[in-house]
């Protein structure tokens, strides 16, 4: 069974079109929206919005509310955990 | 005299390079014709698969006439390349998908509708190039060879000193795809008339 | 040379030149907050045309915009095989076909105006206006053509309010271009044209001198302004340098100026690079809204009367800086000399286009 990090992994992947990556590639604290880490845009950013609402029932009314919680993996799970429906 | 030189034509089926066929879709793989074709090209450029169909054509288009122009189109100032292109259905391909996406209470997707101009295609060659020069994309009933080769002689004749110019038909599986170089001094190359380009493009319904 | 005159535009301001010139010089605005317009059926602010109610709204205007145009200029020109017309839209008539957003509208517009040439769409984002009225030009200038009528035309629809709702792009009260607390767009529909021509002749009204006109992409970001406002710093001073006009001959700048934080700040910033921040500058967008591909030629015939009538009119929307930049805006209407004016767009695609004008 797969842990809720390891589906939001697969979710991001799918959803954002990340054809090269691999569930593996994606360390729980890499940084998302840095071109070390994931290299997401702000693009991206929007649909993992759109994600939220999709799988976890999550609305974000403010991107800017995204940039926080959307940091890692981790940070994102910790947000679902603390906001899901 | 302006020449042509240098075309890729993409069909569903097959692409070629200034009338050489360079692949043939493999119908046995799962994957996508413009996936194959990017991995056949072995560009690193990961932003390839955000892309819709048409920024895709255009872009599987450029990067093959850039091989085979290499040392010639380095040559030029980065804002004397102008874009020129254009098709008859706009970016209706991506517009039915993005509007699928709200459909039925789902939620729009912002991916998908920063691809619902057809201009869009410019700006990815133009960001991956980094070409800072003239940009058109016009909607046309048909193939119009006399828009190229109107507006091309127009271009070149102000600053622009190269054109890479497109037809990129993408619609619901049909793919009619001619990516063509247009340079203003080149010593040779195939002419840059109405008759060559409905020789070359093989298009038979045009104006 | 060319000239460029007999300007007309429909708008929620007005169904011609004169009611929509009047309702800016007295600061009105044509956005208003329409219920149910959101994807979750909230209350949206839109720049609407009420009046017309009609399947086919698009067509609609367009065959009304040309009726209009025709008569402010030589009963001939329409018909004559040395016209040309270009439209510019970014979604035509969407929500009537999909998959062919112009065709039934230019079949009907072909017909109805006996026009000898098929009409060329220019869709290239929210500079689509600007660059047809450049394209108009240099066909004129080539000898393609002798005249062009350029009419730049969009409608409000679901799919392109729900777009940018996705990219929470949408302004929740009207628009405030360039303003401290602008928080994004406000869309608007509306249609306008005007008249290219290498004579003065087929004026009814007097012309204005156009001259040739410029493009030039970002190459940085599809949806997104470069942060250093490259391509409109390029394609400024190209416009300049190819009409041999200087930054200090340009009496006042008809900016973009959508609302949304990024681009104005990019506007901003490449308007200071080319050391014209001085230059009375305004964006209308705070009157119409974002009209998108008809934008850049509603702007146009809008500046075009503000000349005509030297008078710069305020910035609707603006109270304060929000650019690190700061811009000269126009905070209240001001008599004055206009006799070179400066249009500028950006758009999705990291596209920038820009035209200079001026009395003959």
């Amino acid at each position: 069974m797969n842990t809720l990090k390891e589906d939001l992994k697969e979710q991001i992947i799918e959803q954002l079109n990340l054809e090269d990556l691999q569930v593996s590639d994606i360390g729980d604290d890499s940084l998302l929206f840095s071109t070390d880490g994931v290299g997401l845009d702000s693009i991206d950013a929007l649909e993992l919005i759109v994600l939220m609402e999709k799988f976890y029932g999550i609305q974000v009314t403010n991107p800017d509310e995204g940039k926080e919680a959307f940091l890692t993996i981790n940070t994102m799970a910790d947000y679902i955990e603390k906001n899901r429906k | 005299m302006s020449f042509i030189t240098a075309y890729c034509q993409i069909t569903e089926r097959s692409c070629t390079i200034n009338g050489e066929i360079v692949s043939e879709k493999n119908e046995q793989s799962g994957e996508s014709w413009f996936k194959q074709l990017y991995k056949e090209l072995a560009v690193d450029y990961p932003k390839f698969y955000k892309m819709d169909l048409l920024a895709q054509a255009g872009f599987i288009g450029s990067e093959l006439i850039k091989k085979a122009d290499q040392d010639r189109l380095v040559t030029y100032g980065d804002d004397e390349i102008a874009l020129l292109f254009a098709n008859q259905e706009s970016s209706a391909d991506t517009d039915i998908r993005f509007k699928e996406s709200y459909e039925d209470k789902k939620a729009p997707s912002p991916s998908l509708f920063v691809y619902t101009l057809p201009n869009i295609v410019l700006g990815e060659i133009a960001i991956r190039n980094k070409w800072f020069g003239e940009n058109m994309f016009a909607v046309l009933p048909k193939f119009a060879p006399e828009f190229f080769v109107q507006y091309g002689s127009i271009l070149l004749a102000n600053d622009s000193k190269a054109i890479l110019a497109g037809w990129l038909g993408i619609l619901d599986g049909k793919i009619q795809v001619f990516v063509f170089l247009v340079e203003e001094n080149a010593q040779s190359g195939i002419p840059l008339n109405k008759e060559n380009l409905i020789k070359y493009t093989g298009f038979i319904d045009q104006v | 040379m060319t000239y460029i005159g007999a300007e007309e535009i429909v708008s929620p301001l007005g169904q011609n030149t004169q009611e929509n010139f009047l309702a800016v010089r007295e600061n009105r605005s044509g956005i208003s907050l329409i219920s149910d317009a959101g994807f979750n059926k909230e209350s949206v602010h839109l720049a609407k045309i009420t009046l017309i109610e009609t399947s086919n709204k698009f067509e609609f205007l367009l065959v009304d915009i040309l009726k209009k145009i025709s008569a402010n200029i030589d009963a001939s020109c329409i018909l004559s095989e040395r016209t040309i017309v270009i439209i510019s839209s970014t979604k035509g008539d969407l929500d009537r076909d999909i998959a062919d957003p112009f065709g039934p509208s230019l079949v009907a517009l072909v017909k109805r105006f006996k026009l000898a040439n098929q009409p060329i769409v220019v869709s290239n984002a929210c500079i689509s206006g600007v660059l047809a009225i450049n394209a108009g030009n240099n066909f004129i200038k080539a000898g393609v053509y002798d005249h062009a009528v350029v009419i730049g035309c969009d409608v409000i629809s679901d799919f392109v309010l729900y777009g940018f709702q996705s990219l929470f792009a949408v302004s929740s009260t009207p628009c405030a271009p360039f303003d401290a607390n602008r928080n994004g767009i406000t869309l608007g529909e509306g249609c306008s044209a005007v008249v290219l021509s290498n004579t003065k002749d087929i004026f009814k009204n007097s012309p204005l001198k156009l001259f040739t006109g410029t493009s030039a992409n970002d190459a940085n970001h599809i949806s997104g302004p470069s942060r250093t406002g490259e391509g409109l710093y390029r394609t400024v001073k190209r416009t300049l340098e190819k009409s041999e006009i200087s930054p200090d001959e340009i009496d006042f700048i008809s900016a973009h100026g959508t609302a949304t934080v990024f681009n104005d700040e990019m506007e901003a910033i490449a308007f200071d690079r080319l050391h014209m921040s001085g230059i009375p500058l305004n964006s209308l967008k705070g009157y119409f809204g974002h009209t998108l591909g008809a934008a850049g030629v509603i702007e146009t015939a809008i500046s075009m009367q503000m000349m005509r009538n030297n008078l710069l009119v305020k910035s609707l929307g603006y109270s304060q800086s929000g650019t690190s930049k700061t811009l000269n805006i126009v905070t209240e209407n001001m008599p004055s000399e206009l006799n070179t004016i400066l249009k500028t767009a950006s758009g999705f695609g990291g596209c920038n286009a820009s035209l200079v004008f001026r009395k003959i």
